[in-house]
């Protein structure tokens, strides 16, 4: 008996353990596996196995019985999903339904998440913007949160590596506050986009330029990509659905096959983690408990090193019930500040207008991404009643719509051949960055329990003040530049909506120099367990306005890189 | 019983079937339904599928589902929010198919756009659109005495396209002194335009995204192309498409 204790122990001992399969998981996974670390990637949802599980990849519009959308009973059964812009008849699947995993909205907050292998890596909108400096400066130098513990410097080499593997389209724009990267070609910017470009060239000088956005697509150096069995992107805009070409980054098509091939993952799905477990004589943590979703039953894996990346709040709640004698609030939580400082980035507004040049053209094809705006407000120097600004996303198109007048013949003529072409219609809408505050936080329930037995995850997080008048500024900045671009028949709008539909939550466990006002240093260990890393949204300082993946990406590659460095026994 | 009873209940809205010794039983298999096998729709099938199962089990096998309604008409299964009768559907049929006829190529009843139709009405609308829409589609038959003479499967096809047309345009204001019988036809024709409007949206909707348009006369293209964003509307050429 005893040798077979023995034995089972190490099976499910090994040398790294990453929490969730996603985003900056499957990253971690892949660097880790690359270079000879046995890994045990955790996953709590289903595998979902690149080409083979992307059921809807094929299908075309008539083949989903609601044309693709969500009947009325699921988004009255799943009102919190059912706000996400991409919960629609093709991707639902991908999606994790309201009560399959219930939380506390102590304050509304739609918390969107993706319960599978490849996590929200399948669904995301594949928007890769790098920060710079003028975003890790950005607490220290505006007094809010706390200093960021790195720099541009530390993470560029990062952002080239990751940006190179996943295959990043863009054009080298020149701009401090955006810095340029390892770019395939870029996409096209059309004929008004462009016409708008220059408006802003005129009326702004260099200080609000628009440009392309890069998005994790491939667009070239297709042999290199050959080898991830990933091809040139298609344009078809149906990426939620899993792509046949592996035309975008995803866990699924790229890290997560490339971390199997070398015989060194371990893949365990249906995996719950319960708590990280921390064994006090060695000073460090040494496994982690898991519960497994089908049988309900406990199970323990060991490791010299975890990685904790399940998802920002996700991580926060592991890392909030992995209580022992040393940390009973929760792991590393010496100064009580875990699950606090969360921000997001807030997408309540938008401007549309309508231009009436260039009626000669109009646009063909498929296209990814859009024109993107890097943050210009109080970029340089405070010059605002409120802190920090805002990006935002710029496109324009043409609407080709038919005569639905009458019935007969007539009626079904006109609808198979539509002849009206609209106006050029563009449109803009803000990301803006929130300030991580100790009043937004999450929290474990003493009370209540989900169907594992895990305690509900109590979220409170609000706008504030900044938010509003940030909001107000955008819309008015906004108004302005379409004003004098000559766009017409200008509309804005603030839908309100909950933090949470950005998808883009971040913080609890942030990032910083001193263990007494942070949880992880600039390595992304923890300051009191020091084997124990954290690299998704979690990490997160500040938020700045890009879109984050890419950061959580370079961060994880980095961070395995530290391990591996560190740890004496790989 | 209680599965059955409640599951029953649902299917026809109240009508006490379960006592109803008149009750007629149809087969209207879920699986006849085009449906995906996946993600939402998969549940809802699955629920339709598992409450007809258990009607099966009770029942000795046969797939049934009781008419309850005082047409004592059988009751289509697969569209358990809505009381639709067979009449009904081949009623909407014919609305479809004089919204779109059939001309150079197909139209809406050959390709069955009316059970699109009450996929849509029954799935993705509200309660109180259902009922309206259930309403209009009842009354119309009495709406196309009034409006053509006859009901509307007698007329031709011009006579039809009229009464259709005119449906749209129904606005009556309320009487003087309104007494329950006018107040009740009123309420039935207002219910007859908003059944058109509906129809007529997903008439279009049905048509356009049909697997014959979008195989045989406009295939889909699952690849767009590349992206051009600067193309002269001068040079796109588009064949004319006749209907």
């Amino acid at each position: 008996m005893a040798n077979l204790n023995i034995d089972a122990e190490k099976e499910r001992t090994f040398q790294a353990i990453v929490i969730g399969s996603g985003m900056s998981g499957s990253w971690a996974a892949k660097e880790l596996c690359e270079h000879g670390v046995k890994t045990l990637v955790l996953e709590r949802g289903r595998d979902v196995k690149h080409l083979k599980d992307y059921p809807t990849t094929s299908m075309l519009p008539y083949e989903f019985e609601h044309r693709g959308q969500i009947p009325e009973a699921v988004q009255r059964e799943n009102p919190i999903v059912s706000r996400c812009y991409a919960f629609r008849e093709d991707a639902a699947h991908f999606f994790v339904k309201d009560n399959e995993h219930p939380y506390i909205q102590e304050k509304p907050f739609d918390w969107i998440r993706g319960y599978q292998v490849g996590g929200k890596s399948l669904l995301w909108a594949r928007q890769v913007q790098r920060w710079s400096d003028f975003d890790f400066t950005g607490p220290a130098r505006d007094g809010f949160a706390v200093d960021w513990p790195i720099r541009y410097k530390d993470i560029a080499s990062w952002y080239s590596h990751v940006e190179k593997f996943a295959g990043v389209s863009g054009n080298k724009d020149g701009l401090p506050n955006l810095p340029d990267g390892e770019f395939l070609p870029g996409f096209e910017l059309n004929i008004v986009e462009k016409y708008f470009q220059e408006q802003q060239k005129k009326n702004y000088g260099d200080t609000r330029p628009m440009i392309l956005a890069r998005c994790a697509h491939i667009t070239g150096n297709l042999e290199y990509y050959a080898q991830q069995g990933r091809a040139k992107c298609q344009s078809r805009n149906l990426c939620q659905r899993g792509c046949p070409f592996g035309g975008y980054f995803s866990a699924n098509a790229s890290t997560l096959p490339w971390a199997e091939k070398t015989g060194n993952m371990t893949l365990r799905t249906h995996a719950i983690v319960h708590s990280i477990i921390y064994d006090e004589a060695k000073g460090k943590a040494t496994g982690v408990h898991v519960i497994d979703a089908n049988t309900k039953e406990m199970e323990e894996y060991y490791a010299d090193v975890i990685f904790l990346n399940a998802a920002a709040l996700n991580t926060n709640l592991i890392l909030l019930n992995s209580t022992s004698n040393r940390f009973p609030e929760g792991l590393g939580n010496d100064n009580g500040l875990l699950g606090k400082f969360v921000a997001f980035h807030n997408y309540r507004a938008g401007v549309s207008a309508e231009y009436e040049g260039h009626m000669e053209y109009t646009t063909q094809g498929g296209r990814p991404t859009s024109g993107y705006f890097p943050r210009f407000r109080n970029l340089l120097k405070q010059e605002t009643d409120f802190l920090r600004g805002y990006a935002a996303g710029f496109s324009a198109r043409r609407y080709t719509s038919a005569d639905q007048d009458g019935i007969g013949l007539m009626l079904k003529e006109n609808i198979l051949n539509p002849s009206k072409l609209s106006n050029w219609m563009v449109g803009s809408h803000m990301m803006g960055e929130t300030i991580p505050k100790e009043s937004n936080y999450v929290a474990l329930s003493k009370e209540e329990k989900d169907q594992y037995g895990m305690p509900l995850l109590k979220v409170n997080v609000d706008y504030d003040g900044n938010d509003e008048k940030m909001v107000k500024d955008y819309l008015e900045q906004m108004t302005e530049m379409f004003d004098r671009a000559g766009f017409k028949n200008i509309r804005t709008r603030d839908d309100h909506r909950a933090p949470g539909l950005d998808i883009h939550e971040m913080g609890g466990a942030r990032m910083g120099r001193d263990p007494k006002t942070s949880l992880l240093n600039k390595d992304h260990q923890l300051h009191a367990c020091e084997n124990v890393y954290v690299t998704d949204g979690a990490c997160m300082t500040s938020t700045s306005t890009q879109n984050p993946s890419l950061t959580y990406m370079a961060f994880a590659a980095r961070a395995a890189h530290h391990a591996m460095k560190n740890s004496t026994n790989f | 019983m209680a599965i059955r009873e409640s599951e029953c209940t649902k299917a026809v809205n109240n009508a006490p079937c379960i006592k109803n010794s008149d009750c007629f039983f149809i087969l209207r298999y879920e699986h006849l339904r085009p449906c995906l096998t996946i993600g939402v729709s998969n549940y809802l099938t699955m629920q339709r599928r598992d409450a007809l199962k258990a009607l099966a089990l009770l029942t000795g096998g046969a797939v049934l589902v009781p008419s309850c309604d005082f047409m004592k008409e059988d009751i289509l299964a697969a569209y358990r929010n809505l009381q639709v009768t067979p009449s009904l559907q081949k009623l909407l049929a014919a609305i479809a198919d004089t919204i779109i006829p059939a001309g150079t190529i197909k139209g809406a009843a050959d390709i069955s756009v009316q059970d699109f139709i009450l996929v849509m009405v029954n799935d993705c609308m509200k309660e109180e659109q259902q009922k309206v829409f259930m309403q209009g589609l009842s009354a119309f038959n009495d709406y196309s005495k009034k409006a053509g003479g006859k009901s509307f499967a007698k007329l031709t096809p011009e006579q039809k396209s009229a009464v259709v047309l005119a449906g749209f345009d129904i606005k009556n204001e309320p009487a003087e002194n309104e007494n329950e019988k006018q107040k009740l036809t009123r309420e039935n024709e207002d219910a007859v335009r908003e059944c058109l409007q509906i129809t007529k949206r997903f008439t279009i909707q049905g048509f356009m995204m049909s697997q014959y348009i979008q195989t045989e006369i406009k295939p889909y293209q699952l690849i767009p192309g590349e992206y051009q964003g600067a193309v002269l509307v001068s040079d796109i050429k588009k064949e004319i498409i006749h209907g």
